[in-house]
């Protein structure tokens, strides 16, 4: 106990260099990175279920990013080319209807038109399931009309193609306008709608990501009060004593991204087999997209950047507390 | 060096702990600041760690005035200092090594001569065969040795002391104070509040006393009897 004094290690030494600063202060942030994952393993339930939480918070924006992005290759897929059918009057014959196909071939905005004869409108709904017979039942009697099947240019608006359609139901031998690209229209003010839900939900759970890492921070950082204390009175500076709970923010985040990323496919891989057999039902017009590689890996990023910010500002607020 | 010119300190509620305070340690020496409890012994080193604001007076620390010293400047000032606390905080959860490694951590020193000058204040406090042991597994006084290697490891100005002997038995507490007084040897400013007088008496030194926040005697080290 009584070992003579070294001088060295008792006068007051000022400054060091730059360098050495950094190199400090880089040796600093491995230290917090390694400490803070060891207190993470140091209590695996609460770290389990603080990401468990983190993990199912972040997967279901991706789930919904997944089923939109689904409904809009399969509205895609099923409307490729919407037509538009023409029903001309009963009493319309076959030169009437071949007349009007041949004006609508003249026009800018059509693309093709095909004539459909009443009896292949009868052999047509003969081969679907469950009118075959109804169809045996009319004998020779054919009550079905001519139908014009026109197909609109390509790249027309929807604007245009309502203008095709007011034109075609205008004509006095047209009894019915049917626009196939209706639904698509629909579809998609629904998918714009979808689009929006999905980003306001990813937006209150981004929320509930932060709120939930800064509140693990928060108990964190009140268990080790004592700690930050001796350390304020050594010395330390806020962002000394902030580093590891910053780095335990971005660990909470990272392992949730991750997570909520592996869950995001387990969903997709539950969902191939059924999407499979749409697309043959389809008989393979439907294109089925799984997730982008990119926000797979991007989701643990983000949630890594959401669990920096809770921790900053949780333990700049209860720093101040301390100081 | 520490100077207190007309200090004063008034808590919320009324409280005066110190009142029109003077007296100054030159660097190099070693005083103890004694008095009843309440005597403003505590407030006094507070002070000096910028813990606590003077309320009036002005302090100079190691040659700056603690008044210019901005929230922003408390740790700068901090590192400076050595400071030993009577109930130690040590950082239970770390070994004895991790624990006086820590002003070195904060004030960015490389590993190596971390390494290099943690085994040196652990072996100047006869501690350095438990630099992997846990505080907890420590005698009273052994942890009190730790806190003392943490104080000085840095090389502080100025080493502080609120009542580092008050857990310990008479001759541990020698010891311990023998060591501050190796320390004010080697040219460190040592400030040491306690009210073991037996013990000041046995130190030999500069005796500062305190009655109700006000100094009632400034006792010089040869006055000592």
């Amino acid at each position: 106990m009584n070992a003579p004094v070294d001088p060295e290690n008792a006068v007051p030494r000022s400054e060091r260099s730059q360098a050495r600063r950094f190199g400090g202060w880089r040796e600093h942030h491995g230290w917090s990175a390694a400490a803070s994952l060891r207190r993470l393993g140091g209590r695996p339930l609460g770290t389990l279920m603080t990401v468990a939480v983190l993990g199912l918070a972040l997967a279901l924006p991706l789930a919904f990013y997944l089923l939109l992005a689904n409904v809009q290759a399969m509205g895609s897929a099923l409307g490729q080319n919407p037509a538009v059918s023409v029903f001309l009057k009963a009493d319309q014959a076959g030169a009437q209807a071949k007349l009007l196909a041949g004006e609508l071939r003249d026009r800018t905005d059509v693309a093709a038109v095909t004539l459909k004869t009443p009896q292949q409108g009868l052999d047509e709904l003969a081969t679907l399931q469950g009118f075959s017979g109804a169809v045996h039942a009319l004998d020779d009697a054919n009550p079905l009309p001519w139908v014009l099947v026109v197909q609109p240019r390509a790249g027309l608006d929807a604007a245009a193609v309502d203008a095709l359609v007011q034109a075609l139901r205008s004509e006095r031998s047209v009894d019915l306008v049917q626009d196939s690209g209706q639904w698509r229209q629909r579809l998609d003010a629904l998918l714009g709608a979808g689009h929006r839900v999905v980003l306001v939900l990813a937006g209150l759970l981004a929320l509930a990501a932060l709120l939930v890492v800064g509140n693990t921070v928060r108990t964190d950082i009140a268990s080790r009060s004592e700690e930050i204390g001796v350390l304020l009175l050594l010395g330390a500076s806020r962002a000394f004593v902030r580093r590891p709970y910053l780095y335990a923010g971005i660990w909470y985040g990272l392992f949730g991204g991750v997570l909520a990323s592996l869950l995001a496919l387990a969903i997709e891989l539950a969902l191939a087999g059924p999407a499979a057999e749409l697309d043959r039902a389809y008989g393979g017009a439907l294109t089925l997209g799984a997730l982008p590689w990119w926000l797979l890996f991007a989701a643990p990023l983000a949630a890594a950047v959401l669990g920096w910010i809770g921790a900053r500002l949780v333990s700049a607020w209860q720093l101040r507390k301390a100081a | 060096m520490i100077r207190f010119d007309q200090v004063s300190k008034r808590y919320e509620g009324g409280h005066e702990a110190l009142s029109q305070l003077s007296f100054e340690v030159a660097a190099g020496e070693m005083a103890f600041v004694t008095g009843h409890s309440g005597a403003g012994k505590s407030t006094l080193l507070k002070l000096i760690a910028l813990i606590e604001r003077p309320s009036h007076g002005q302090i100079v620390v190691d040659g700056q005035s603690l008044a210019k010293v901005g929230r922003g400047g408390i740790p700068r000032l901090r590192r400076r200092l050595g400071m030993v606390f009577q109930d130690h905080r040590l950082l239970m959860d770390r070994t004895v090594f991790a624990n006086v490694e820590l002003p070195l951590m904060i004030g960015g020193i490389a590993p190596a001569e971390r390494s290099r000058r943690v085994r040196a204040a652990l072996e100047k406090v006869g501690l350095l065969s438990y630099e992997r042991q846990l505080p907890d597994s420590l005698s009273t006084g052994e942890q009190q040795r730790v806190g003392i290697a943490r104080a000085i490891v840095a090389r502080p100005a100025v080493l502080i002391a609120d009542e580092p002997t008050g857990n310990l038995d008479p001759q541990l507490a020698v010891e311990i104070m023998g060591l501050f007084a190796e320390f004010q040897d080697i040219g460190t400013t040592v400030l040491v509040a306690s009210h073991d007088l037996p013990l000041i008496k046995r130190m030999r030194k500069r005796v500062v006393v305190l009655d109700h926040g006000r100094l009632v005697a400034d006792i010089a080290s040869e006055e000592v009897l």
